[in-house]
């Protein structure tokens, strides 16, 4: 049985990765020179490496001129979100701020480095920064110093219109950071939106917020069951499915987040688990012939032309992911008996089981760099999902849950070295984040019902950059 | 789990225990379920005395009317001294028919009182506000509705991870098609509902497994599938709220709704 020894495997996997990694981290540590940063290839980590490899240091940043209560409160805010976006980054081993120097550090001329290389702290990276409100408008100056070359890595200047936006300077950031010191193998998470189906009276809502749960805004507010939702490519729309109140179908909405929607024409009155391709000019989602008795996997273009049935079974198949390069999809297939995860090529041929482990499989997401894909399994014989793993060339499975209530439609984030699912553990389903190895839980809604959690993807743009 | 454990299935004998022993002591006086126009008349024996026991038929044409709509309804009797028709119509003669304009849906019971004991019949006019006469284009919609209102038209139920229907929905089934066939002009949704347990996903596609496969079988017992629509709840419409099989079994259910 694979189960007993998913945990050894895991950490071997991780010790290799530590020794490789902590050379690699020392080396571009010394050398470290931003611009050959980001010429560097990014090399794949989807496991965090271990704290060890990096101590960070994140100072409580100061009142630059006047510091008045409305100051203190931009601050208490902006060292909260900063600390806990690096924290959740899982680069870092960051000290308790207990065992810092008292003196507050407002510009570089501040910084008394040997300070910071005594024994109980011995940082090799540094964050400080001042910050001013004036009459609603907030400027931020953040740096980040490598304590044993004495060099600035970073030094960012935010001017905000409005003081509300101090989380997202403090999460843009935090971004910068895990980017630089990651060696450019992540570009943070802390600005990546979630959505999500939110219970409302008697419906679902489909809802945005920030990764840590802050700032939950509504997309739908049609009083009906609204679910499902997955962003596009360029994270300016979202699909999901829809059934309106005293409504006999399920209908399949793109929406915009600037409002406009389309409703696209479906053959029947079921569809589920919408998924745009890489490309950004597809969509594939499980539907049915209007006479058909199962589910099948189906693409159309995003205006529901040219539509088509992937895979072609007699059986339920849904939950439809595309692989990053776009050229297959998993999905999940009962054809076999019961729903296990199976494999295709994007033009449906190629048809191949990846799981074979019996049970329930469901809700695959396909990683950002290809190598693993997540998903939720129930074994046979018990009544609760937990979240699993598998790497897709090896079919190796790790278990990343455990423990009380379903832990369900587990969704990575945007560097692949984070996962976001939904449990019952706590009583209602709430939305949960975590390392890719199962670390680091977090639970980040924690009223009403909240599911189907889907991490945006750092848009298609960006990356031409 | 296709498997049912044995854990399950102890638990699922149980409850069928259980409802098998409510059924019996819950079952009415044997009461026909004819829904023919016409044995429409129910009859129920009161009387168990000895001799020769009188006999009465009720019986409402048209059954259904809008509202100022005129309706007639028509008795015959054996063995009878006496007949009261209540719902503010009194006695009236041993046989015979009366034309009448209700107000609203009213059930009428006709008592024949003769030497041998009483029998009693009944039979309904359902009456349609006329206001709604441009949304509902059939009367087949409001007796279709009511006789899901009344229970006359069952759920059925499945196995866990089942679409299959068994013999206690056969029956369920073809009962339900008979009121199907009978208000041929309304439109029905299946709908196809699971228990909580496993994902909101599957259970979307296993609900509408549920639902299309009582719908083939009711193509298959007769019924024009042109009046027929499917939807899928997944778990999202449990009926009855609870974490066990008793619970469970309820919610793994098709039931059906008249839209029109």
């Amino acid at each position: 049985m694979r189960g007993e020894n998913r945990g050894r495997v895991i950490n071997e996997d991780k010790k290799k990765k530590d020794t490789c990694m902590t050379g690699k981290i020392l080396i571009l540590c010394f050398i470290c020179l931003p611009s050959l940063l980001k010429a560097q290839t990014p090399d794949v980590v989807i496991y965090p490496r271990p704290r060890e490899d990096t101590k960070l240091a994140v100072a409580d940043f100061v009142a630059r001129t006047s510091d008045t209560s409305e100051v203190q409160a931009a601050l208490e805010i902006f060292d909260r979100v900063l600390w806990d976006d690096l924290e959740f980054s899982a680069f870092f081993e960051m000290p308790s701020k207990s065992f810092y120097p008292l003196k507050p550090l407002r510009s570089p001329t501040d910084v008394k480095f040997d300070n910071w290389q005594v024994p109980t702290l011995d940082v090799d990276f540094l964050i400080f920064g001042n910050l001013q409100v004036d009459s609603g408008l907030a400027v931020v100056e953040a740096y980040l110093y490598d304590v044993r070359t004495r060099e600035q890595v970073l030094g960012k200047r935010y001017n905000i219109s409005d003081k509300a936006l101090i989380q997202r300077v403090a999460h843009e950031f935090a971004d910068q950071v895990v980017f630089q010191l990651s060696a450019g193998t992540s570009r943070g998470v802390a600005r990546a939106q979630i959505a999500y189906s939110s219970l409302k009276g008697q419906g679902k809502e489909i809802y945005v917020m920030d990764y840590d749960g802050a700032n939950q805004r509504t997309i739908t507010a049609n009083g009906g069951l609204n679910k499902f939702p997955e962003w596009s490519s360029d994270n300016s729309k979202l699909a999901f499915i829809t059934h309106l109140p005293r409504s006999s179908r399920w209908e399949l909405w793109i929406q915009s987040l600037d409002g406009g929607r389309r409703v696209l024409p479906l053959p029947s009155s079921y569809v589920a688990s919408p998924a745009f391709s890489p490309d950004g000019t597809q969509l594939a989602f499980s539907t049915r012939e209007v006479n058909g008795t199962d589910a099948g996997i189906y693409i159309s273009n995003l205006d529901g032309s040219r539509l088509k049935n992937l895979s072609n079974h007699s059986a339920i198949d849904s939950s439809p992911t595309w692989s990053p390069t776009g050229r297959q999809i998993g999905f999940i297939s009962d054809r076999s008996g019961s729903p296990q995860l199976w494999l295709m090529d994007s033009d449906g041929s190629n048809v191949q089981r990846l799981v074979r482990e019996g049970g329930h499989c469901d809700s695959p997401n396909w990683s950002p760099d290809g190598r693993f894909i997540t998903y939720s399994w129930q074994p046979r014989g018990q009544w609760n999902h937990q979240i699993y793993v598998i790497e897709v060339a090896t079919g190796r499975i790790f278990q990343l849950t455990s423990g009380r209530g379903s832990s369900e439609n587990p969704h990575w984030s945007p560097d692949g070295r984070h996962i976001a699912f939904q449990s019952n553990r706590t009583g209602a389903k709430q939305i949960f984040v975590m390392n890719a190895d199962g670390k680091n839980l977090r639970q980040i809604t924690a009223y009403g019902s909240n599911e189907s959690p889907a991490w945006a993807g750092y848009p298609v743009t960006e990356t031409q950059e | 789990m296709r498997r049912v454990s044995l854990y399950n299935l102890s638990w699922f004998l149980c409850f069928l225990c259980l409802l098998t022993a409510a059924a019996c002591q819950k079952r009415p006086p044997p009461r026909a379920p004819s829904p023919s126009p016409s044995r429409s008349g129910d009859i129920a024996r009161n009387d168990r005395r000895a001799g020769s026991l009188p006999t009465v038929t009720l019986t409402a044409s048209p059954s259904s009317v809008e509202r100022g709509e005129q309706t007639t309804l028509s008795w015959t009797t054996t063995d009878t001294m006496s007949l009261l028709i209540d719902s503010g119509i009194g006695n009236v003669a041993d046989s015979g028919s009366l034309v009448i304009s209700p107000r609203e849906s009213t059930t009428y019971t006709a008592t024949a009182t003769g030497p041998g004991g009483q029998a009693t019949a009944t039979t309904r006019v359902s009456v349609i506000p006329r206001s709604a006469r441009g949304i509902i284009t059939s009367t087949d919609l409001d007796g279709l509705q009511q006789a899901i209102e009344e229970g006359k038209i069952q759920p059925l139920f499945f196995e866990y991870d089942q679409a299959g229907i068994h013999a206690e929905g056969e029956r369920v089934l073809k009962e339900n098609a008979r009121w199907f066939q009978q208000f041929p002009n309304a439109t029905i949704v299946i709908e196809g509902h699971c228990d909580e347990r496993g994902t909101e996903e599957y259970n979307l596609a296993l609900g509408d497994r549920r639902a299309q496969a009582v719908k083939v079988h009711l193509v298959q017992l007769g019924i024009d599938p042109g009046r027929m629509e499917t939807i899928s709840f997944g778990e999202e419409r449990p009926f009855a709220p609870g974490y066990d099989e008793a619970a469970y079994r309820l919610n793994r259910r098709a039931h059906f709704i008249v839209i029109r």
